[in-house]
């Protein structure tokens, strides 16, 4: 299947941590939730779009509604996935002693 | 909304293809018929089919765009034979006129038959159509399984 | 992030819907006097990747005339109707297939 998961890429590269840099790493993190929290928004947005416009009886057929809620559904659960990840490595850095 | 019409419109098709039906059913039953509540022999009855856009109660907006999609059928009259009654000869019959003549319908029995298994092939092709729409719709929800 | 076989397979979906609709009609009138067989231009209409919007419904060609003027094919149109109908299946199928997938790779990496 040629399903592509772009986003993946850039939210797992998490490098071990560094004692000096360990704000700058959590900046870092923070920026990547942001992007991929924005990303969610739209998804669940043109989602709840779509549905309404089945339930008023206009616009898209059946299967454009359920893909895009489907489409929401992957990105919120890819990003929670993210996000728990993302929270245990700044958690790991916060432990480290200075 | 697109594929959930294609159902209004098979339906029109049963619909207007049972009405054939039943016409054609009440001329072969009255084929001989010469005594009828409005005087006068039996005449034939035909079921003239017409095009009709088939709206959705759940839409406003719905014949703006979909124009040729929800093209259903309608029975937009029922023709009824204006041409003048067969007349036989049978002078002892009750409905027989002063010169001995009976009017009797002009039928043509073989003719209602053939028609009567066209309806029926009818309405067999649109209860396909319904069920195939329907499956579509059904593998369309199954998405979100 | 399913995209781009994701977007095709949709649009692949509506214009066969919007084809079964026409098959539906065509079906519905296929006695109705001076009636004429619709369709759309498939390749054509998946081709140009428009979406949103109606395809734009043609008479389909080289069709004999009855004597009433209609010239719909009840051999056509079932063969139509039973070809779309599987198509539409395997691209749900396939849709279905790879939206596991993703979920199957996002679960992986917890």
């Amino acid at each position: 299947m040629a399903f592509s998961i772009p986003h993946i890429g850039s939210a797992t590269a998490i490098e071990a941590p560094q004692l000096d840099s360990g704000s700058k790493k959590a900046a870092g993190f923070g920026a990547v939730l942001q992007d991929a929290m924005g990303k969610v928004g739209e998804f669940n947005h043109a989602a709840s779009k779509s549905a309404e416009s089945f339930l008023s009886g206009e616009g898209d057929d059946l299967h454009k509604t359920i893909m895009a809620t489907q489409r929401a559904d992957l990105a919120m659960e890819l990003f929670l996935q993210v996000r728990n990840k993302v929270v245990q490595a700044y958690q790991e850095v916060m432990r480290m002693q200075v | 909304m697109s594929l959930l019409s294609a159902l209004s419109v098979s339906a029109s098709g049963l619909s207007a293809q049972r009405s054939r039906a039943e016409l054609l059913v009440e001329n072969l039953a009255n084929a001989e018929t010469t005594r009828t509540p409005e005087g006068g022999p039996y005449r034939r009855k035909d079921a003239i089919f017409s095009s009709a856009p088939q709206g959705s109660p759940f839409s406003a907006e719905f014949q703006r765009e979909m124009g040729a999609y929800s093209n259903g059928v309608e029975v937009s009259e029922i023709f009824e034979d204006a041409r003048e009654p067969e007349k036989r000869f049978l002078p002892g019959h009750p409905d027989a006129d002063p010169s001995g003549y009976v009017a009797f319908p002009r039928s043509n029995p073989a003719e209602d038959m053939v028609d009567l298994m066209a309806a029926s092939r009818g309405y067999h092709a649109n209860v396909s159509a319904m069920s195939a729409v329907k499956d579509m719709i059904q593998k369309s929800i199954d998405l979100m399984r | 992030m399913l995209d781009p076989l994701a977007t095709k397979l949709e649009h692949y979906m509506d214009l066969l819907g919007k084809r079964q609709q026409l098959v539906s009609a065509n079906i519905a009138n296929a006695d109705t006097p001076g009636y004429k067989t619709k369709d759309i231009d498939f390749q054509f209409e998946f081709m140009s990747m428009l979406q949103g919007g109606a395809p734009n419904v043609i008479e389909a060609p080289g069709l004999a005339v009855k004597n009433d003027g209609n010239n719909v094919v009840l051999e056509r149109e079932s063969r139509l109707l039973a070809e779309n109908a599987l198509r539409f299946n395997l691209a749900s199928n396939l849709l279905r297939g790879g939206i596991r997938s993703v979920r199957s790779a996002i679960q992986e990496g917890k």
